[in-house]
C-alpha cells in the first residue's frame, strides 16, 4: 500500500511540475482525489486488506493529506501568480486627472446669512421670514417713524402705485413679529430691503439686512452688548470687542451705532477699517416704547432691544469684496467661486 | 459741520485734556466725528508789517517794489502784486525762512528785482475770503507782532457728521457743542455775554405781524447809525475756518451767530423795510435772492413780506435781494425767528434750495433761542461799532410755545434699562450737567427738560436712559447675558425649505445661485419678446431705471444667462426670489416666493429637460411631495410642445420645459436652454407623500417583463397611472425597461417594456398564481388603450 501511495504521489509531483493553469490543477485534483480518483480507489481496496486495517488506513490518510497539500500549494501559487499577473498588466490610472464633476455654488450672502442664522438659532432665536412689499403702516408708522419724516419721501423710498412700499428696512417686520409671539421673544429676520438711491460701489438700491429683536422683562443695554459680542465672535471666529456710540433711529430709544474692533487687524489699523481700528457694523438700540405698544406689548412691563445687521456689508467684509453691485450682478465669474463644500 | 476748538474753549475750559481724548469722548457720547484737522501750524514767521514805500516795478505793470517795516529794525525790500498796496498800510508779512501753508518763503528775484519775504493775502492765510489783495490790518496793530499773537490761527477743526446731529437741534452751533463738552468732562459752561434787551423797553415796537401758524416765533429789533463796514479779524477767521466766507460786517455777524448758537438770523435794511408781515402764500410768488437767482415760491410756503406784503425773504431759507443790506446801509431790522421744521423742509425741497439756515430749521430749533440770538448779536455789534443805537424795543410775536416736558421716573428704571446700578444722585448729577432741572426725592426723579432739548428730542423716560448712559459711557456698561425660560424654537417651514433647496441645487446638481433685482427689466423683455405686464409700478423709477416689479422670475435669470453667455459654455443658475403678480381685495400685493432655474448648454434639449425633471423631483422630495409632469403648461416663454406644468394633486406649482426657440435663438444660438419656475410656498401646501414603511417579505419574489404597445404619442404616464392604480395582494414594484417607437412591426406605435416584481406576503407563488396575476395585470393595463405585444 505504501508503495502504491508513493507511486501516486510521484505521479502527482511530476504532473504538477508541468501544470501552469488553475484549471489543469483542478482536473488533476479530480483525477487523484475525486469520486473515482486514484487515491479514492485505493481506499476502496482497504476493505479487502486482511489485517492491520488501522495501520494501512493511517498510511493512506497520511498519503492523501500529503497529496492534497501538494495540489493545494500549487493551486495557491497559481492563484497568486494570476493576481500578480493581473496587477502587473493593469493600466496605471492617473488619479491626478480632473474629475469633470462641477461643484455648484451658493450666493455669498446665503452663506453668511446661514452662518449668522445658525449662531442665533443656537441661542434660541427663531428665524422669521418677512415680506419685500410692505404697507406704509408696517414700514413706517408701526416702528414710530413720524408722519412727516424725510424717510417717507419719494426720493428715499420706492413707493408703489398701490400705496405700498418696497420695504426700506427689516424693521418693517417688527410689528408682525411682536404681535405673533408673546414675550419672551427672541427672533431674527433677514430680508431684502430697498432704498431709492443712486447705485455706486458702496450704495445699492437693493440690499439685505438681518434684524433681531429680544423682548422680555428687564432687557438692558448690557444684554444687547452681550448678544452682539457673542454673535460677532462666532462670525469672525475670534473673541471680538464691540463698542456703542450714540445713534438716532425713530424705532429705538436709546439708539446706538455699534462698532466692532477691526477683526482683520485687531484694531491696529488696516484698509478695511480705514486705519481707524473700528468698523461701524450695526445700528441697534432699545426698542422704543411706542413700537412695543404698537406690537401689543406693554412697555411698562417689558423692554427689548433690536439690531439691524447689514448682511451685504458682512458678506463684503467676510469675502473681501469691495463693490456692493457685484452682489446683485449675476456675475458668474465671481459667484462660481463660492463653491459648496 | 465744522467746529473750531478755540471757539469751544471760549465757553468751556478744557485745559489739560488732549485733543484725542476730547474727540474720542465726544464721538462716544454725542455724535460721530468725521475728521479732526490741525490748522495754522503751517503759518510760520508771519508778523505785522507796515508799508514804508511803494514804487512801480521797473519791468512789470502789475508788480510793485515795496519797503516794509517788519519790526526787525531794517526795512525789507519785497515785490508784491497786490493792487491795494499803499504807504502806511499795515498787513501780515511773512519773513524769509517763514511759511504760508505749502509755500516756504525764500529770497527770490521777481522779474529781476530782489524780494525778501511776502505780503500775505487773507485768503492765502486762510483767515479771510478776500482774494483781491493783501490783508488790511487796523492801524493800531503793532509792527513786528507775530500773527498768532493777533489771532488764534492755530486751531483744531472738528468735522461732525451732520447726519448724526439730525435729532439734536441744539448742536447746530458752537455753544451747544460746548455744553456737551462741559457735560462730558464735568467742567462749567460759561454763560453767553449778551446785550440787555430790557434797556430798550421804552422804545417803540416794530410792526411785526404773523399770519401763519407755521411761524412759531418772530423776534425783531431795529438798530441805526452803523458806521463800521467790516467785522473783526477774529470773526472773519472763525467764519472762514468753519467753512463760510466773510462778506461784510452785518452778514458776517448774522452768520457768526448762526455758527455760534445755531439760530439763523437775517438783517434787512430798515430804510427799505419798515415792518414785517409773515404770511403763507396762496399764490405762487417770485423773488430774486441775494445770489441774483429768481425763485418761484410755491403756494403754502412761509414768506417774509414787508408792510406792503411784498416778499422780502423765503422764511428760513434765503433772503431776497431787494431789501438786503448794502454798502450804504446804516440802519437795520434784525430778524430772529423760528418756523415749523416741516414747512421749511417742504419749501426748501420744492425750490431745490438747501441752505445753512434751512438745514438748521429742519431740525426743529428751540424758539426760545430767537431772543438770545438777538441779544448776542447786539452785544457783538456794539463791541465792534460802539456808535450803534438800538432804535426799537425788542418786538416779539410768540405764536407757538413748546410745552415744558416734565418726566417722572426713578433710579431703578434707569438702572434696569442700562444694566448698571446707578443712584438717583448720580443720575441727577449727569442730567444737571446737560441742563436738565432735576428734583430728587429718595429713588424718585422729577426731570424738567430744557427748552433746547424739548422740541422733539427728549420727552419720555427712555430718552433720559440715553442721556444718562451716553454720559456715563456706553463703554462702561458690562456685557451681560440674560435668563429666559427654555422653550423649543419653532422653525419657519418656508425659510428652512428655501435653504434646503438652495443647498441641494448647489451641492447635488452643481447649480450656481444668483441674486437679482425685483424690477421687470422692460427693455430686455421687449427685446426677447417676453410679455411683460407688471401689476405694481414704481412711483419714482428714476433711480432704479425700471418701472415695475417683476411678475415672474425666469426672465431675470435669462438676463443673467445672456450676460454670461460668452464667458461660459454651460450656464446652470437658480434663484429663490419674490414675484409680484397679484393684488388682493384690499389692493395689497400678494408676494410669491419662487424658485427659478435656467440651464443652458450644448447638451441636447432632451437631456436638459430631463435634468430639470430630476431636479424638480428632488425639490419635491425635499418638500415631502410627489410632483407630476403630465399636464400642459401655458407659460409662453417655454417651448409650446416640450414644456409641462408641474403639479401635485390638484395644485399647479409651476412650469418647466425647453425655452421657446424664439427666445433661445435671440439669447445664444450655440446653446440649448431649459427653464423652470416653481412656487416654493405652494410646495408646502402640496399633499404630503405618505412615508409608510412596508415590511419585507421572506417569500421568493417573482420578476416579470411585459411589453405593452399603444398608438404613437401615448404618454408613459398613461401606462404608469394605470399601474399605480392597480391593486393586488402582492407587494408590487415596477420600472420602465425599454421604449421603442416605429420599430419594425411597430409602425405608428410605441412600446414600453415594463418590469414588474411581485412579492407574496404569506406564501410561495405557484405557477398558477403567477399566471392569474399576469392575466389580471394585462387586462387592467389594456383598459387604458394598451395591448400586450405578443
Amino acid at each position: 500500500m505504501q508503495n502504491k501511495i508513493n507511486e501516486i504521489k510521484n505521479y502527482v509531483v511530476e504532473k504538477l511540475s508541468g501544470i501552469n493553469a488553475q484549471a489543469d490543477c483542478q482536473a488533476l485534483r479530480v483525477e487523484i482525489l475525486g469520486k473515482s480518483g486514484k487515491v479514492t480507489e485505493l481506499f476502496k481496496l482497504l476493505k479487502d486488506v486482511p489485517e492491520e486495517k488501522g495501520k494501512v488506513g493511517q498510511i493512506l490518510n497520511a498519503g492523501k493529506a500529503e497529496i492534497d497539500a501538494l495540489i493545494s500549494n500549487k493551486e495557491k501559487a497559481l492563484a497568486n501568480a494570476e493576481i500578480e499577473k493581473e496587477i502587473n498588466s493593469a493600466e496605471k490610472i492617473d488619479i491626478t486627472l480632473p474629475t469633470g464633476a462641477e461643484c455648484g455654488s451658493l450666493h455669498p450672502r446665503t452663506i453668511i446669512q446661514r452662518e449668522i442664522e445658525e449662531v442665533f438659532t443656537s441661542m434660541g432665536f427663531v428665524v422669521e421670514d418677512g415680506n419685500e412689499v410692505e404697507t406704509e403702516y408696517n414700514n413706517f408708522t408701526a416702528v414710530n417713524v413720524p408722519e412727516n419724516h424725510p424717510a417717507r419721501d419719494m426720493q428715499d423710498t420706492f413707493w408703489l402705485d398701490n400705496g405700498e412700499v418696497l420695504k426700506t428696512h427689516t424693521s418693517a417686520s417688527q410689528n408682525r413679529i411682536l404681535k405673533k409671539y408673546a414675550p419672551p421673544i427672541r427672533a431674527i429676520f433677514p430680508g431684502r430691503c430697498f432704498r431709492n438711491e443712486d447705485v455706486d460701489a458702496s450704495h445699492e438700491n437693493t440690499f439685505f439686512q438681518l434684524e433681531g429683536v429680544i423682548v422680555d422683562k428687564d432687557v438692558s443695554v448690557g444684554n444687547l452688548i452681550y448678544f452682539m459680542k457673542e454673535m460677532l465672535s462666532k462670525i469672525f471666529k475670534k473673541q471680538v470687542e464691540v463698542r456703542l456710540r450714540p445713534g438716532f433711529f425713530p424705532f429705538t430709544e436709546p439708539s446706538f451705532e455699534m462698532d466692532v474692533r477691526c477683526p482683520f487687524c485687531d484694531g491696529k489699523g488696516c484698509p478695511t477699517c480705514k486705519n481707524g481700528g473700528w468698523i461701524e457694523l450695526c445700528p441697534c438700540g432699545m426698542i422704543h416704547p411706542q413700537v412695543l405698544r404698537n406690537g401689543g406689548i406693554d412697555p411698562e412691563v417689558y423692554s427689548g432691544c433690536a439690531f439691524g445687521l447689514g448682511l451685504d456689508r458682512m458678506t463684503m467684509l467676510s469675502f473681501n469684496l469691495n463693490d456692493i453691485r457685484e452682489l446683485n450682478s449675476g456675475n458668474l465669474k465671481l459667484l462660481k467661486q463660492f463653491k459648496i463644500k | 459741520m465744522i467746529i473750531s476748538l478755540n471757539w469751544i474753549k471760549e465757553f468751556v475750559d478744557l485745559s489739560g485734556i488732549e485733543v484725542d481724548e476730547l474727540t474720542k469722548r465726544f464721538g462716544l457720547s454725542t455724535a460721530e466725528i468725521e475728521s479732526v484737522t490741525h490748522v495754522g501750524g503751517d503759518l510760520k514767521n508771519i508778523v505785522v508789517a507796515e508799508i514804508l514805500s511803494v514804487e512801480n516795478h521797473p519791468q512789470s505793470n502789475h508788480l510793485h517794489v515795496l519797503k516794509v517795516d517788519d519790526g526787525s529794525g531794517t526795512p525789507v525790500q519785497v515785490v508784491c502784486s497786490a493792487p491795494n498796496v499803499r504807504v502806511g498800510l499795515k498787513t501780515f508779512f511773512c519773513r524769509v525762512g517763514g511759511q504760508v501753508k505749502d509755500m516756504k518763503i525764500k529770497p527770490v528775484k521777481m522779474v529781476g528785482v530782489d524780494s525778501n519775504g511776502m505780503c500775505c493775502g487773507g485768503n492765502e492765510l486762510g483767515i479771510e475770503a478776500d482774494t483781491s489783495g493783501i490783508v488790511e490790518l487796523d492801524q493800531n496793530a503793532k509792527v513786528g507782532t507775530p500773527i498768532e499773537e493777533m489771532l488764534p490761527v492755530e486751531d483744531v477743526l472738528i468735522e461732525i457728521d451732520n447726519k448724526s446731529l439730525t435729532n439734536r437741534p441744539d448742536l447746530w452751533g458752537h455753544y451747544g457743542i460746548a455744553r456737551e463738552f462741559a457735560a462730558i468732562f464735568n467742567r462749567p459752561l460759561k454763560p453767553l455775554e449778551l446785550d440787555d434787551l430790557s434797556a430798550y423797553e421804552k422804545l417803540k415796537k416794530l410792526n411785526i405781524k404773523v399770519e401763519t401758524k407755521n411761524c412759531f416765533r418772530y423776534s425783531g429789533i431795529a438798530v441805526e447809525n452803523i458806521l463800521k463796514k467790516v467785522a473783526s479779524p477774529l470773526i472773519k477767521l472763525r467764519l472762514n475756518y468753519c467753512g463760510m466766507r466773510d462778506i461784510n460786517l452785518l452778514a458776517d455777524l448774522t452768520n457768526y451767530i448762526m455758527l455760534e448758537l445755531g439760530q439763523p438770523m437775517h438783517a434787512f435794511d430798515h430804510a427799505k423795510v419798515g415792518g414785517i408781515t409773515v404770511i403763507e402764500n396762496t399764490k405762487p410768488l417770485e423773488m430774486e435772492t441775494l445770489e441774483h437767482t429768481t425763485h418761484t415760491i410755491e403756494p403754502n410756503s412761509v414768506v417774509i413780506c414787508d408792510e406792503k406784503r411784498e416778499p422780502i425773504a423765503i422764511a428760513g431759507i434765503k433772503g431776497g435781494l431787494k431789501d438786503s443790506i448794502g454798502e450804504d446801509t446804516n440802519s437795520l431790522l434784525l430778524e430772529s425767528a423760528c418756523f415749523d421744521s416741516m414747512a421749511i423742509r417742504k419749501t426748501s425741497r420744492k425750490i431745490g434750495l438747501i441752505t445753512d439756515a434751512s438745514l438748521r430749521y429742519e431740525k426743529s430749533l428751540d424758539p426760545e433761542l430767537t431772543k438770545t440770538a438777538l441779544a448776542r448779536l447786539l452785544y457783538l455789534l456794539k463791541q465792534i461799532d460802539s456808535g450803534v443805537r438800538v432804535s426799537s424795543s425788542f418786538t416779539d410775536v410768540y405764536n407757538f410755545k413748546y410745552p415744558t416736558h416734565t418726566i417722572k421716573t426713578d433710579a431703578d428704571f434707569i438702572s434696569r434699562r442700562g444694566g448698571v446700578e446707578l443712584s438717583a444722585k448720580q443720575i441727577a448729577d449727569i442730567l444737571t450737567r446737560l441742563g436738565f432741572t432735576v428734583k430728587v426725592s429718595g429713588q424718585k426723579l422729577e426731570v424738567i427738560v430744557p427748552s433746547w432739548r424739548g422740541t422733539k428730542d427728549v420727552s419720555i423716560k427712555e430718552d433720559l436712559v440715553e442721556e444718562v448712559f451716553r454720559m456715563y459711557g456706553y463703554d462702561n456698561i458690562k456685557s451681560s447675558t440674560m435668563s429666559m425660560p427654555l422653550t423649543p424654537v419653532d422653525k419657519i417651514p418656508t425659510h428652512e425649505l428655501e435653504y434646503e433647496i438652495k443647498l441641494a441645487l448647489a451641492s447635488k446638481f452643481g447649480l450656481n445661485e444668483v441674486h437679482s433685482y425685483v424690477w421687470n427689466y422692460a427693455d430686455f423683455n421687449k427685446s426677447l419678446g417676453i410679455e411683460d405686464k407688471p401689476v405694481v409700478h414704481l412711483m419714482d423709477a428714476s433711480k432704479s431705471g425700471q418701472s415695475g416689479l417683476r411678475v415672474t422670475l425666469t426672465p431675470t435669470l435669462l438676463k443673467f444667462a445672456d450676460e454670461n453667455k460668452n464667458k461660459f459654455a454651460e450656464i446652470n443658475i437658480f434663484e429663490i426670489g419674490r414675484t409680484f403678480d397679484e393684488l388682493d381685495k384690499d389692493n395689497l400685493v400678494i408676494e410669491k416666493k419662487k424658485l427659478s432655474i435656467v440651464l443652458a448648454s450644448a447638451d441636447s434639449e432632451k437631456a436638459l429637460y430631463f435634468k430639470l425633471k430630476e431636479i424638480a423631483e428632488y425639490v419635491g422630495t425635499l418638500a415631502g411631495c410627489e410632483l407630476s409632469f403630465d399636464s400642459n403648461s401655458s407659460n409662453k416663454i417655454l417651448h409650446p410642445i416640450n414644456s409641462c406644468a408641474i403639479t401635485s394633486g390638484n395644485l399647479i406649482l409651476g412650469s418647466m420645459g425647453i425655452l421657446h426657440p424664439t427666445l433661445a435663438k435671440k439669447i445664444d444660438k450655440r446653446k440649448h436652454f431649459a427653464a423652470l419656475e416653481l412656487d416654493v410656498n405652494k410646495l408646502l401646501d402640496a399633499p404630503k407623500q405618505s412615508k409608510k414603511i412596508v415590511p419585507t417579505s421572506k417569500f421568493q419574489a417573482v420578476s416579470l417583463d411585459f411589453n405593452f404597445v399603444a398608438a404613437a404619442g401615448t404618454k408613459y404616464a398613461t401606462l404608469e397611472n394605470a399601474i399605480k392604480n392597480f391593486r393586488c395582494n402582492y407587494l408590487l414594484e415596477y420600472g420602465l425597461k425599454d421604449v421603442y417607437t416605429n420599430d419594425g412591426d411597430l409602425k405608428d406605435k410605441i412600446s414600453y417594456t415594463i418590469n414588474v416584481t411581485i412579492t407574496p406576503k404569506d406564501k410561495t407563488l405557484t405557477a398558477t398564481d403567477i399566471e392569474k396575476f399576469s392575466a389580471y395585470f394585462i387586462k387592467t393595463i389594456e383598459k387604458v388603450s394598451f395591448e400586450l405585444r405578443k
